[in-house]
């Protein structure tokens, strides 16, 4: 194992020097060299990072004799969960919904009972042609309609009516909007203001001032000099379907079970690895396009609050205030959990268990290890370590497009992992050589575009190392085989 | 070089040298095998039979030294060259395509056709022809899956004879075989000798080798240890050969005052015999010998104690709690240890070390948190393999390097280490040489001095007998028989083993 890590090392090792001289002008100042320049430097980092993560999941299966080609899936999956279940919204204050416009009778029929809108008060109204109409109630019928003042052109069946509030100040300097005492907004809300003419313009508040005659909403930025005065406001309420924590603990439950199950399959049923991650393959992409018709997903405005994470840096050299140099975040992630697999590979009994059952299930049954638990465990862990990939790719993306996102992934990361010195077999894998098989496989990518070689042949590149790599270990192998062979006959 | 015949042999080599990486197998190994003869080739294990019968069968080739065929020498570079000077080999394991017919089998890569396409009914009327002619009454269309394993052996030598084979080398054919399955393979053996084929036969078993043989080559650690000849074989002639040394006595058996009752089985419904409920129960202290033929379920009732199979019904007491064995953890858990019969793929982990191999049932005990605790997992490896004596430069050696006894002791040092009150042995001296063979026996009349409880299921009668205070003897699923130590005899067991009730 040491040896095959020694030599992947050094294929890196060669990979980049040849790099960094080939792209370099003239050739002996590195300074100059597009693969030294430290932009390149970081970008390779992060993507080390996030595919290496990948890697050390897929790495556990393959030791198991297994294999998981639903990892792309998978990180796509998680990818538009964490985008779905952190979806954040702008809702008016308690909306209701119109049954019934009388234009003749200048009399509005409401969903439910209540003096909602006492007179005087006055009201947005919006849906069907009467969109964006200022209103302001009579009279409340004694069957809960509103007559308002103001002239309707038509008849309508549809439409929505929220609770409008003048703006009785504006001060243009402090972009502070003053709004009656009962006005219930808070901080991160968004006012709608617009003009009786049905201008309209969404701003963010930033800050609020509440004291007995006032309620004092400071704007992000200046919504222009025509709201400035006779303008309304609606409050928009931001709601959000989940906290970070909550939602990054569900994607990883959500992960988790999808582990079980495929390790389920794999140990109860006696179904073929292959085939159940395959269907896993084909079913969580299917679900991730249903769940998101098919459109990109994003994390709109907590990309600026999370983003950070899976592109952030952490700064080792400025020149002046910009970052020139600094280790991306997620690289930091990948040693972290490098070392943890790498303890639970080595320094535990269930890593130890894991490694016998991959050499040999029957025996390791036979020594009393349950061998079951341990091969769903591999695919838990496998599945986790996709979904932690699969959040972060999705951030670092920051727009993900179910159709495409995260294909193939699965075969990067068995093919680092391979590299690295997992055998298919079973049994064997270090998770220091599936880090490095994926910097290999990052270098090689990088390579293909420092190069100029078309992005057409970026596949058959790839496939040539690796089975040059493969490859090369079998003769190493042999040689030493040999070299044995005569020291022990001389 | 002296000929006692004037005619050439069939087959010799001289002073044939192979090494492998840190082991030097043949050192100038010399054989000659005449025409109708049957040579047997025996020694411990590691003494280089199997690596001079591959090089004779053209699978490996040989560093140095020379073959000679009919006199003439030949430079075997594949199987095929071998077969093409009429010899073939029978591994001991078969390798018969299970899922085609037996026609099909003898005739595979050689199908004879006609108009190109492959002549079905010249392969039966061929196949019917070998099959008679080695006295096996089936159909060649019968498919090979549904054959009993003596059956397929059979089928390997009429796939050995259809290339008109004159030289068949046969390494361990009775390993698998039951008595009256051996019996008929000693049979045609004993036929094709007459019809002028040469026997190269290879075996652990003496009493067959003695039996069987014209003459006998001893090796030892790759060189020759010395020839003999019919009248000259005998059990202590051929074990002083194979060891260097006299064994008088092989096995070493006290009797202790038997405990209390280690573990009763009630009732008990295996799986694969559901008709038939065994009981019985063994003492600590007590050895108890299961014998029986091939396929009466004893392995099947050692793996329903160990937890491997469920069982269907029945129960299972050991020290006098009834255990629910659904795993073999639950059977750990309980003090139960099983020696299986097929070590490399069920006793040890071939490609991990002596150590790690030590370790892996007992490691979960003194682990913190999980945590491995390597200088228990050490200690307890070196405590081991110095008590069974394991011979290895030291215990971070792959297992899968070690010789066959060796890698048993291994099995017994992960059991050991738990200190079982039950320990189940299936076949536990199965190709193993003769010097760990003793070994193990000593050590089971050890275990048994400390008071637990040993049930081992043999195939050697002399084993059975030699070891058990008490034999159980199994025939088709039921238990036909008990015999106490004092009414042991070949007769008494083999009267049960077929099936008469006691």
């Amino acid at each position: 194992m040491k040896g095959k890590i020694l030599g992947i090392l050094t294929v890196l090792l060669v990979l980049c020097t040849s790099l960094a001289i080939a792209t370099s002008d003239p050739w002996w100042n590195v300074r100059t060299s597009q693969f030294l320049n430290f932009d390149n430097i970081m970008n390779l980092l992060s993507r080390i990072a996030l595919y290496g993560i990948l890697g050390i999941g897929v790495a556990f299966v393959i030791i198991t004799s297994g294999i998981d080609l639903a990892i792309g899936s998978m990180v796509c999956l998680c990818g538009v969960l964490l985008s779905i279940l952190l979806k954040v919204d702008y809702q008016p204050e308690n909306p209701v919904n119109v049954t019934q416009v009388i234009a003749s009778e200048q009399t509005i029929y409401l969903e439910g009972k209540g003096p909602l809108f006492p007179p005087g008060s006055t009201l947005r109204y919006t849906g069907g042609v009467g969109s964006g109409l200022v209103l302001t109630v009579d009279a409340v019928t004694e069957n809960g309609a509103i007559r308002v003042r103001e002239a309707l052109t038509r008849n309508e069946k549809s439409g929505r009516i929220v609770k409008a509030t003048p703006i009785q100040n504006f001060n243009a300097d402090s972009l502070d909007v003053r709004l009656p005492p009962d006005f219930t907004a808070s901080v991160n809300d968004q006012l709608q203001i617009f003009k009786p003419d049905g201008a309209v313009t969404v701003q963010k508040i930033t800050s609020i001032t509440r004291t007995a005659t006032e309620t004092t909403a400071r704007l992000a930025k200046d919504p222009g000099e025509k709201y400035h005065a006779d303008s309304f406001a609606v409050l928009l309420q931001r709601s959000q379907r989940c906290s970070i924590p909550v939602a990054v603990i569900t994607v990883l439950l959500i992960a988790t079970a999808l582990g079980l199950t495929h390790g389920l399959l794999i140990t109860r049923l006696r179904l073929q690895p292959f085939v159940v991650t395959l269907c896993g393959l084909l079913i969580y992409r299917g679900v991730s396009r249903w769940l998101t018709n098919d459109n990109p997903a994003g994390f709109g405005e907590l990309q600026q609050i999370m983003g950070p994470v899976a592109s952030g840096r952490i700064g080792l050299l400025y020149r002046g205030e910009t970052l020139v140099f600094g280790i991306p975040i997620p690289f930091f992630l990948l040693l972290g959990l490098a070392f943890l697999a790498t303890i639970f590979l080595t320094r535990t009994i269930w890593g130890r268990y894991l490694l016998a059952l991959g050499r040999n299930e029957e025996a390791a049954r036979f020594s009393g290890i349950n061998t079951s638990r341990i091969i769903i465990l591999a695919y838990v862990i496998c599945t986790l370590m996709a979904a932690i990939g699969g959040m972060l790719f999705a951030l670092e993306f920051s727009s993900i497009s179910p159709s495409s996102f995260g294909n193939s992934f699965e075969l990067y990361a068995i093919a680092a992992a391979v590299l690295g010195g997992c055998s298919l077999r079973g049994g064997e894998g270090s998770i220091p050589g599936v880090v490095i098989g994926t910097a290999v496989m990052q270098v090689l990518n990088n390579l293909i575009t420092l190069l100029r070689i078309p992005q057409s042949l970026e596949y058959t590149i790839i496939g040539a190392v690796i089975l040059t790599g493969v490859l090369g270990d079998e003769l190493v192998r042999r040689a030493a085989a040999k070299r044995r062979l005569k020291q022990s006959a001389s | 070089m002296s000929t006692t015949s004037q005619t050439p042999p069939r087959l010799e080599v001289r002073d044939i040298v192979k090494s492998f990486p840190g082991v030097k197998a043949l050192k100038g190994v010399s054989l000659k095998v005449l025409p109708g003869e049957v040579l047997s080739v025996v020694g411990e294990n590691g003494a280089g039979k199997s690596t001079l019968m591959k090089i004779l069968a053209g699978v490996q080739a040989q560093d140095s030294g020379a073959v000679l065929v009919n006199g003439q020498s030949r430079n075997f570079r594949s199987v095929s060259d071998a077969m093409e000077s009429g010899i073939a080999l029978i591994h001991q394991e078969l390798n018969l395509a299970d899922n085609l017919e037996i026609g099909a089998n003898i005739f595979l890569g050689r199908e004879p056709r006609r108009f190109g396409i492959i002549h079905e009914a010249e392969i039966r009327r061929r196949a019917a022809d070998l099959l008679q002619r080695i006295g096996l009454n089936l159909a060649p269309d019968t498919l090979v899956r549904d054959l009993t394993v003596g059956q397929q052996q059979m089928v390997e030598i009429a796939k050995a004879l259809s290339i008109n084979a004159q030289v068949l080398i046969m390494d361990e054919p009775t390993s698998s075989l039951s008595a009256g399955e051996s019996v008929r393979l000693f049979e045609v053996i004993r036929d094709l000798r007459n019809q002028g084929v040469s026997i190269v036969y290879i075996s652990h078993r003496l009493a067959e080798v003695q039996d069987l043989s014209d003459r006998v080559t001893v090796l030892r650690d790759g060189e020759n240890a010395g020839n003999l000849v019919r009248g000259e074989v005998t059990h202590s002639s051929l074990v002083r050969l194979m060891v260097g040394r006299d064994i008088s006595r092989v096995f070493s058996r006290k009797s202790y005052p038997a405990g209390e009752i280690a573990i009763e089985a009630r009732d008990l419904v295996t799986s694969t015999w559901p008709r038939h409920k065994l009981s019985f129960s063994v003492r600590s202290g007590e050895i108890v010998g299961i014998a029986g033929l091939v396929g009466a379920g004893r392995t099947e009732m050692l793996r329903t104690l160990f937890g491997v199979d469920e069982p269907v019904s029945g129960s299972i007491t050991v020290a006098g709690k009834v255990v629910p064995l659904r795993s073999p953890q639950d059977a750990i858990a309980a003090g139960i240890a099983l020696v299986p019969e097929d070590r490399k793929q069920q006793g040890v982990v071939l490609d991990m070390t002596i150590r790690e191999n030590i370790g892996l049932a007992s490691v979960h005990r003194h682990s913190q948190a999980g945590l491995l605790n390597f200088t228990v997992e050490k200690s307890q490896s070196a405590e081991m393999c110095r008590q069974l004596r394991v011979k290895s430069p030291d215990d971070t050696y792959r297992v899968g390097n070690l010789s066959g006894g060796n890698q048993q002791k291994v099995v017994l040092g992960k059991w050991l280490s738990l200190k079982p009150k039950v320990l189940l042995l299936d076949e536990p001296t199965r190709g193993i040489d003769v010097g760990a063979k003793q070994e193990i026996y000593q050590l089971m009349d050890q275990l048994a001095s400390q008071g637990i409880a040993v049930l081992f299921v043999s195939s050697e009668m002399e084993e059975i007998i030699g070891m058990s205070d008490r034999v159980l003897v199994m025939h088709e699923g039921r238990i036909t028989g008990e015999l106490p130590a004092s009414q042991l005899s070949e007769e008494a067991i083999m009267n049960l083993a077929t099936g008469h009730q006691s």
